[in-house]
């Protein structure tokens, strides 16, 4: 059955030590500077590593309908759309600052 | 059929329009990823003003995430990932019918999510004690930046709405561990547990991309 899948207690510990290295990785690469913008590149990847881990071992993605996945996915896209076309307006302004 | 037999009290949480109990599960499931998809979104607005704003003043976020402490913020990032830990923890417990281990797992989540509201509490009142706050009532002077206000209304705006999440999702636990307490969750139904669990780790992921949005800008 693929809603039912029982993770062994050492497999979830394994989870979550994983997550709290990477954690621990994101701070860590704060301290040598990476230069711009590629530090915000490293942490974003860090932190989409981190939450596909959670979602795919946490969330039981990992073994449930590819219908759910396809849901989380969909979202995802339609947020990319959001910042695509806002950022098509707000970067390319002639007076870029506004008044607030 | 004088007594029930007790095939049919397993079934009792079976509501008559589904087939069976994992058809159930199955749509209660995909209910809930209909609602997260929702609540990525709603996030999502708040993700694309942070974009928007950082992509304008990039120096003002250098500045005045020096002003957020690092060291409670990867330690609430700690918190959050051992709740999500328990609240799975939990999961397992219903699903292999330990019901002491849901009992323990979603009191501890509970404690957890305390521990996160407390830091959370003294990282505001901090901040409002030397005149940080969002937008007009900014009146701080200590960063040499005509819009630093616009940083820390993003930030109110993002980890407050995410502080609501935390606050729901202690509602929710302790509404779990009520049911809990009275036996009602095993491997044949733990379907709230379940969902809830979704939830939590939403909230848990939300909160992995804010750390290093808002605390790690060096």
């Amino acid at each position: 059955m693929s809603g039912h899948h029982v993770s062994s207690a050492k497999f979830l510990w394994g989870v979550a030590i994983a997550l709290l290295f990477l954690t621990y990785v994101t701070v860590a690469v704060t301290w040598i500077h990476i230069p711009e913008p590629w530090n915000v590149v490293v942490a974003i990847a860090i932190a989409v590593v981190k939450s596909a881990i959670v979602a795919a071992f946490f969330m039981h993605l990992w073994w449930d309908t590819k219908f759910n996945l396809l849901l989380l996915i969909t979202s995802i896209v339609f947020f990319l759309i959001l910042i695509g076309i806002t950022l098509l307006d707000t970067l390319y302004r002639i007076d870029p600052v506004p008044s607030f | 059929m004088e007594q029930p037999s007790t095939l049919e009290k397993k079934q009792d949480h079976l509501q008559h329009h589904f087939v069976d109990s994992d058809q159930q599960f199955e749509s209660a499931k995909m209910g809930m990823w209909i609602f997260l998809v929702t609540e990525i979104l709603f996030f999502g607005g708040l993700f694309a003003a942070y974009i928007v704003f950082r992509s304008w003043y990039p120096e003002l976020f250098l500045l005045a995430s020096d002003h957020l402490d690092t060291f409670w913020g990867a330690v609430n990032t700690v918190v959050l990932i051992s709740s999500s830990l328990t609240v799975a923890m939990a999961i397992r417990s219903a699903q292999l019918n330990q019901q002491k281990g849901i009992i323990i797992n979603l009191a501890i989540t509970i404690a957890l999510a305390f521990v996160f509201m407390v830091i959370k509490y003294f990282e505001y009142t901090e901040k409002f004690a030397v005149g940080i706050f969002p937008g007009g009532y900014y009146t701080y002077e200590g960063i040499a930046h005509d819009q630093a206000n616009i940083f820390f209304s993003i930030y109110y705006m993002m980890t407050g709405l995410h502080g609501i999440h935390v606050v729901v999702g202690i509602g929710l636990m302790v509404w779990l561990l009520l049911r809990a307490r009275k036996g009602h969750f095993s491997s044949e139904y733990y379907t709230p547990v379940e969902i809830t669990g979704l939830y939590w780790h939403l909230v848990d992921i939300i909160w992995i991309f804010l750390f290093p949005l808002l605390y790690l800008i060096d």
